[in-house]
């Protein structure tokens, strides 16, 4: 269990700083970071835990996202209308693009006239966009239901 | 009588004030970062705080649409709508006005002042700020992926520089997919060359880590939520936009890899 801390906390800090860092280039207000910095924390926080929990990626990612979006809902008589874009920010951190970038680079590489392991590129590639797909999916459902049926204010 | 004084004319020029502004108003909003379903809710809030009904809506990705009814005329308009980005405090300011405007009381002069103040005025992040924050969630990112502490300052570095001049290319209105191609090349041999200099162990995840800032993910995000909220054809042309984003990206790193004999 604290073997698995520094990891947990580890995530949680990069989590944090990735959503800020985000944050600001979305034209977030400064009192409003620290808010994305905590909803990034938390939700790599969840995602982590989940993942230790032998859960998948996806399903990992999903969780996160409900429970972020839940904890912002929480406070948006603080947050006001902002909050889904809150929730939002938070869940940046947890966005597939390394994996999308790692997708489009396996099928450059089969365009090679005489490709190396063209089967295993071909699947590590096809494993990588449907990992993309289905991450996003999850996090678009995760911040989006509770978004929903708490009814949050976008005015 | 000539056709100025002709009442129908009159209030159909009153519908097309009314409905102008309320597109202004949407088309802010689109442009800084709000879904389809949020900016419909907008366009409509204004054109109930005039007491005209709105009876239909239409957004495309450079375009918004709206038909209004009010003592027995109906006009439709439609305004052109500029480069999708995200800016945060625009789009809540602007929401704010819409609901002011809903509870009546406000002329269509006092929107549109309203209108061009808080574009003119909402601040922005200055772009060193911005390009230092950034260059953090990039190496954050890098972290999170499994880059080593060597890699840390290179990303992080690299992310900024990119960062800055996307900023000032965008600024010269350099065409977005160029931009990405450019500032994906240019972030990820920096941030190679970097990881390299400081004998790092993981040049390639370093590599993708530098480019992280060019990855859409509100609009991805928002593709997903204007395909829920029944918008299929903006949803997917908001996700066409994102693959083109990241083709554009990759071909960046692609070259870079090549340039930095990462590849094969």
């Amino acid at each position: 269990m604290w073997d698995f801390l520094p990891h947990f906390l580890h995530q949680a800090l990069f989590g944090a700083a990735a959503a800020a860092g985000f944050g600001v280039l979305f034209n977030f207000g400064l009192r409003a970071l620290p808010w994305c910095a905590a909803a990034g924390a938390l939700a790599l926080m969840v995602r982590t835990g989940g993942q230790e929990l032998a859960w998948s990626l996806e399903g990992a990612t999903f969780a996160a996202a409900i429970v972020t979006s839940c904890a912002v809902s929480a406070l948006r008589g603080q947050l006001g209308p902002a909050c889904n874009a809150v929730a939002l920010a938070g869940c940046i951190p947890m966005v597939p693009g390394a994996f999308f970038g790692q997708a489009l680079l396996g099928f450059f590489a089969l365009t090679a006239p005489h490709p190396v392991d063209a089967v295993e590129i071909f699947v590590s590639a096809a494993e990588h966009i449907i990992r993309v797909i289905f991450t996003l999916a999850a996090m678009g459902a995760g911040l989006a239901i509770p978004a929903q049926l708490l009814k949050n204010q976008d005015f | 009588m000539g056709t100025g004084d002709d009442p129908v004319v009159v209030r159909h020029r009153e519908l097309e004030r009314y409905a102008t502004v309320a597109l202004k108003a949407g088309r802010i909003m689109m442009e800084s970062g709000a879904s389809v379903s949020v900016v419909h809710r907008g366009i409509t809030m204004i054109a109930r705080g005039f007491g005209v009904e709105t009876i239909g809506l239409r957004s495309g990705y450079t375009s918004i649409a709206m038909t209004v009814h009010a003592a027995d005329q109906t006009i439709t308009r439609m305004l052109q709508v500029g480069r999708l980005g995200v800016n945060h405090r625009l789009d809540l300011a602007v929401r704010e006005l819409c609901a002011r405007a809903e509870k009546g009381g406000m002329t269509v002069e006092a929107i549109e002042s309203e209108l061009a103040r808080l574009v003119r005025e909402t601040p922005r992040h200055s772009p060193w700020f911005t390009a230092i924050a950034v260059g953090l969630a990039c190496t954050s990112f890098g972290r999170l992926l499994g880059i080593d502490w060597l890699a840390f300052g290179p990303v992080w570095i690299a992310g900024a520089i990119g960062q800055y001049i996307r900023h000032h290319l965008l600024h010269r209105g350099v065409n977005i997919f160029i931009v990405a191609g450019a500032i994906a090349f240019l972030s990820a041999t920096l941030g190679g060359l970097g990881a390299m200099a400081v004998q790092s162990g993981t040049v390639q995840l370093a590599m993708m880590a530098s480019i992280l800032l060019l990855v859409p993910g509100v609009p991805s995000t928002n593709a997903q939520t204007d395909i829920m909220d029944g918008y299929p054809t903006m949803g997917s042309a908001r996700a066409v936009w994102v693959l083109m984003i990241m083709l554009f990206a990759a071909t960046g790193i692609w070259f870079a890899e090549e340039l930095l004999g990462m590849r094969g």
